[in-house]
């Protein structure tokens, strides 16, 4: 992997549309994917993101707009710019009627001579090499999968393209999944692309994201900066643990410190009216009214809060018009 | 795309073919069974009653098994083969996979052609053996086809099984569904050319069905409908040429063109 060039994209789009008649499935998408991350790809079912892969791929011609992979322009240069790509687009598909070393013999055919020879260790690495001579059509959802992978890896990839890679996978398949993600970017370098509806997945893989809906991309960053974007509208969140719940309360509410105070299950849930800083202030107040505070911890948004109220933000037209901003 | 990666495409478009054992089964069951009952009937009728049935071998058997397997079911053997090979990538899903390959569509496309014909020619060869076999095995003292008819017999039937399957991978490929282009192939090679060849008012518009331009190249008077249509040997080739130009061209612009 040494001849990959660094600090550079491994995708990048302008203005990327494709539209089926009037509908606009991918509504002028800016996407930046850093070379050598794990970049997650998500929305919700229907915002466009198969669209969007397979607009990458040429499996169907954009409308409008233009896109790179690995800095080659495509469609101009796309089979140089597919030659190290691996993808999985939607379910991996296979000739059922022939083994799973035969699928990968057609592909590793079409792909070149010098292929043929990572066969054996693409297998291998996917834990498909006892299996490999039995028929496709006996393989479970999640061993296909892993058979899509293997293909995947057979071009050597610079740049996986991975569609929902987890569907059919058994909890401990999930896990060896992330492992295998995580070790081809980290260890090998690897740009790791993965679309994918399911939040906690991403933010467990994936270094960097950008949240899509309705073909558009709302936001897009790493997780760190999208999570802590949570909440930002709201104010910063606090959880206290008081020794006096109904006095701490009383307090809090005639506060101009705070915004909104709520009983949670384990204490008080406490939406700052200013900065988080003043999380110290609120506290000197407390014990200036002979509270205890026993806990205060500011309150962790994830990235799933963040989709949700990104997605769900987007009905309003003033949010609409910012996300579009 | 240099010559090894063709030569690789095509034996890994040919597995495919291969291994599709139902299809396979049934091609060599379409090429060799009637011409296998054939022979069977004919040699209990000859030697039941020689002086009214004559000896299923000899040029009689020959100019009637290269009628089964030029004209008949050897194309149906094709037309099975052809469609699997136009349309097995679309219908399994895989084609988006090689697309991704960043290999070029049409070289996607043109390597099923000959893949194809491989596997039809090879049905096709075997059908053609037992032919040969039966011919002199079943002959009982009547003449049997020189060397040269037998040859120019192999290579017609090779010319109307290749045509036929050339043809069936271009239609599978234009319309993607093996099913379709099994009806639409079989119907035209069993009612309708058929049908349209022996309506006498078409008049030299019935020149430019397929299969009367390939019964121009037989080596043996095999039409015996009575309505044979006559054509020079240049106009034969210029049919043949046009149906396969067309229906290749078709299936190769879908494959260039569609969404995958």
């Amino acid at each position: 992997m040494s001849d990959l060039p660094t600090g550079g994209l491994a995708i990048e789009t302008h203005g990327l549309t494709k539209r089926f008649g009037e509908r606009a499935a991918i509504d002028g998408v800016d996407l930046r994917v850093p070379l050598g991350s794990a970049f997650g790809f998500l929305g919700p079912n229907g915002a466009g993101k198969t669209t969007m892969i397979r607009t990458l791929l040429g499996l169907t011609r954009a409308s409008a707009g233009t896109m790179s992979i690995l800095g080659h322009p495509v469609p101009a240069e796309r089979a140089t710019a597919l030659e190290r790509v691996g993808a999985i687009v939607e379910e991996p598909r296979f000739h059922t009627h022939l083994s799973g070393r035969e699928n990968l013999r057609i592909v590793a055919a079409v792909r070149g001579p010098e292929v043929r020879e990572r066969i054996g260790p693409a297998l291998a690495r996917v834990g498909l090499s006892e299996r490999a001579e039995d028929k496709v059509k006996g393989y479970s959802l999640g061993m296909r999968q892993r058979l899509g992978v293997a293909r995947c890896l057979l071009a050597d990839p610079r740049l996986l393209i991975l569609d929902e890679p987890t569907n059919g996978l058994d909890p401990g398949g999930i896990q060896e999944f992330r492992h295998m993600i995580r070790e081809m970017v980290e260890q090998e370098g690897r740009t790791v692309f993965i679309s994918s509806h399911l939040l906690d997945e991403v933010e467990r893989i994936c270094d960097a994201a950008a949240i899509v809906d309705r073909g558009r991309i709302v936001t897009q960053g790493a997780i760190s900066e999208l999570a802590a974007g949570a909440g930002a509208g709201a104010g910063a969140e606090l959880l206290l643990g008081v020794e006096d719940t109904e006095l701490a309360l009383a307090t809090l509410s005639a506060s101009h410190l705070v915004r909104e105070v709520h009983p949670a299950e384990d204490g008080l849930r406490v939406v700052l009216a200013g900065a988080p800083d003043t999380a110290a202030a609120l506290n000197a107040v407390l014990v200036g009214a002979g509270v205890g505070v026993m806990r205060l911890e500011p309150v962790r948004h994830s990235l799933e809060q963040r989709f949700l109220e990104i997605t769900s933000r987007l009905d309003e037209p003033a949010a609409r018009a910012e996300a579009q901003a | 795309m240099n010559a090894t990666i063709a030569a690789q495409m095509t034996a890994a478009d040919f597995l495919k073919l291969r291994k599709k054992r139902g299809s396979v089964i049934w091609a060599l069951v379409l090429a060799l069974a009637p011409l296998l009952i054939y022979f069977i009937v004919s040699a209990a009728q000859h030697s039941s009653n020689p002086a009214q049935h004559a000896p299923a071998g000899g040029i009689n058997g020959f100019t009637d098994g290269i009628r089964i397997i030029a004209l008949f079911f050897g194309p149906l053997a094709a037309i099975l083969i052809g469609a699997e090979g136009g349309a097995g990538d679309a219908a399994s899903g895989v084609f988006r996979d090689l697309v991704v390959t960043g290999r070029s569509r049409l070289a996607l496309f043109a390597t099923r052609v000959p893949a194809a014909l491989a596997l039809v020619w090879i049905v096709t060869a075997f059908a053609y053996a037992l032919l040969v076999l039966g011919t002199f095995a079943f002959a009982d003292g009547t003449p049997t086809p020189s060397a040269s008819t037998i040859l120019n017999g192999l290579g017609f039937s090779l010319l109307s099984t290749g045509v036929v399957a050339a043809v069936a991978v271009g239609l599978a490929a234009l319309t993607t569904s093996r099913p379709a282009a099994l009806t639409v192939l079989i119907g035209w090679q069993l009612v309708a050319s058929p049908v349209l060849a022996s309506i006498n008012s078409l008049g030299s518009s019935r020149k430019l069905i397929l299969s009367e331009a390939i019964v121009h190249f037989s080596p043996v008077h095999v039409n015996d409908r009575g309505g044979t249509v006559a054509m020079s040997q240049g106009l034969a080739v210029l049919v043949i040429a046009v149906w396969l130009l067309v229906f290749l061209a078709l299936g190769a612009w879908r494959t260039r063109t569609m969404d995958a």
